[in-house]
């Protein structure tokens, strides 16, 4: 990441502004320079991960202003914590996700979310939300979501509900009316499927 | 649980979607340290649901990175500012000791350079008294050893013809010798062996020209002068006398106040 004007502001805040780079950090060099405090990988962290996590949160929160406020908050989230990831225990996304998803659920509990989908329901919720389906063209161009379409519709749903809006087998069991076992064994299926998809 | 019943749980599974509950978590996290070969297994599992996440990504709007950025590197100041006074609160309880030692450290030097510095300004003081007086000395003498060898000068010069002013009845111990340099008339006295003038009163030097006296200029003999002076110059002089006159001399001698006087 090229940091090529850095302007002061009267409060003393930097501007940054960030062109697109091309290099390329492998997740052991990443993880390093975040530890490290180090502005441009966090910068490109935002590139390369902010479209996945706004996907999830607004996918749960359902509305642009919202879902924008969410998405800082975890970034703020990730950047002041990024002492606590451990990558022993999983991959940097994975503990991203997490923290999104959880603000993401926090929010949606909050009085003031519910006030203001109360209105949103009343205008053009519809279409707000149809403006957003799969935007994200990087990963269309490997081809990866016409792939995905070999996923049949319930294994799609299970791995949604789990893993985009964090709920548990017995959520997903109560919600889909299915026993807990189908949910089981249709979320282990469902994974194996989407391996044999994107790791041929 | 062996390692293949693990696999067909789906605990991993449910750890990689973060959806896992406590106790499977920690049955997850302690068979992973048992097979370390499984992380790799977590690892694909990771990246097939992060690339899924990728597929079904939304591009946030464009004005959120610049709003992210600002507020977290405007943060990152601001928690260095936060850190800041609790840090120095720290020190205030770790450090009082070493702040005392020195300020006692300091102290005693400031008292130390205090005394010395009061001992090194007396002998520089009297040092310089003694300069002073030193240099006031080697002054008179030099004035004096001046006044000596122009005196030395004088009486040995080879052109000087000593002539001797004897006392007159009036002053019988008065003598006054002058030196007259033959080869330019210059005349000069010796008072030294006159008695001090009166107040209001100064010896006067005449030669006697061609009968008539010739004003030969006045004698200093106040205390700390008594030095060859130089007088008034003659070409020629049947003799010298000096008369006491009133201070700043007379045009003519008063010749009942002569003192000394000698014939050529």
């Amino acid at each position: 990441m090229v940091i090529i004007l850095s302007l002061f502001l009267n409060d003393h805040v930097p501007t940054i502004i960030f062109l697109p780079d091309t290099t390329k950090y492998n997740e052991e060099e990443l993880i390093a320079l975040l530890k490290g405090g180090d502005e441009s990988a966090f910068a490109y962290l935002y590139d390369n991960y902010s479209a996945a996590l706004y996907g999830i949160i607004y996918r749960i929160i359902n509305n642009n202003q919202v879902a924008e406020d969410v998405l800082q908050e975890a970034f703020v989230k990730i950047w002041n914590n990024f002492s606590s990831y451990n990558a022993s225990k999983g991959r940097l996304f994975t503990w991203m996700v997490n923290i999104a998803r959880n603000l993401s659920i926090d929010t949606t509990r909050g009085k003031s979310y519910k006030q203001q989908m109360k209105i949103q329901s009343n205008e053009n919720a519809v279409t707000n939300a149809s403006n957003h389906i799969n935007e994200n063209d990087r990963f269309d161009s490997l081809g990866l979501r016409q792939q995905l379409s070999a996923l049949k519709e319930d294994q799609k749903q299970i791995i949604d509900l789990a893993y985009f809006e964090g709920f548990t087998q017995n959520e997903i069991s109560q919600k889909l009316g299915i026993p807990l076992g189908t949910v089981k064994t249709r979320m282990r299926t469902a994974i194996l499927e989407l391996k044999k998809i994107l790791q041929p | 649980m062996n390692k293949e019943e693990f696999i067909s749980s789906g605990l991993l599974e449910l750890y990689a979607m973060r959806i896992s509950s406590p106790e499977e978590t920690q049955i997850v996290e302690e068979t992973l340290k048992q097979f370390p070969e499984l992380k790799q297994e977590l690892e694909d599992i990771e990246i097939s649901l992060e690339e899924y996440a990728q597929v079904n990504a939304i591009e946030p709007p464009a004005s959120a990175k610049e709003k992210i950025i600002s507020r977290v590197f405007a943060e990152g100041a601001n928690e260095e500012n936060k850190t800041a006074p609790v840090i120095s609160i720290n020190k205030k309880t770790a450090i009082p000791m070493f702040y005392k030692w020195i300020a006692a450290a300091a102290l005693i030097l400031l008292i130390g350079s205090i005394i010395v510095n009061y001992s090194y300004y007396e002998k520089y003081h009297d040092a310089k008294q003694e300069l002073i007086t030193a240099q006031r000395t080697i002054e008179q003498q030099q004035k004096s050893n001046q006044a000596m060898n122009q005196d030395m000068e004088i009486v040995t010069n080879k052109y000087a013809e000593p002539v001797l002013l004897k006392g007159t009845p009036k002053a019988p111990d008065a003598v006054a010798k002058i030196f007259w340099m033959k080869n330019t008339g210059d005349v000069y006295i010796n008072p030294t062996n006159l008695p001090q003038a009166p107040a209001g009163k100064q010896y006067q030097l005449w030669g006697i020209v061609d009968g008539k006296p010739v004003d030969g200029g006045m004698i200093r003999t106040e205390k700390g002068t008594y030095h060859i002076q130089k007088m008034k110059s003659f070409g020629k002089a049947d003799a010298f006398a000096i008369t006491l006159e009133k201070a700043g001399g007379s045009p003519t001698p008063t010749m009942s106040e002569m003192v000394v006087i000698a014939k050529m």
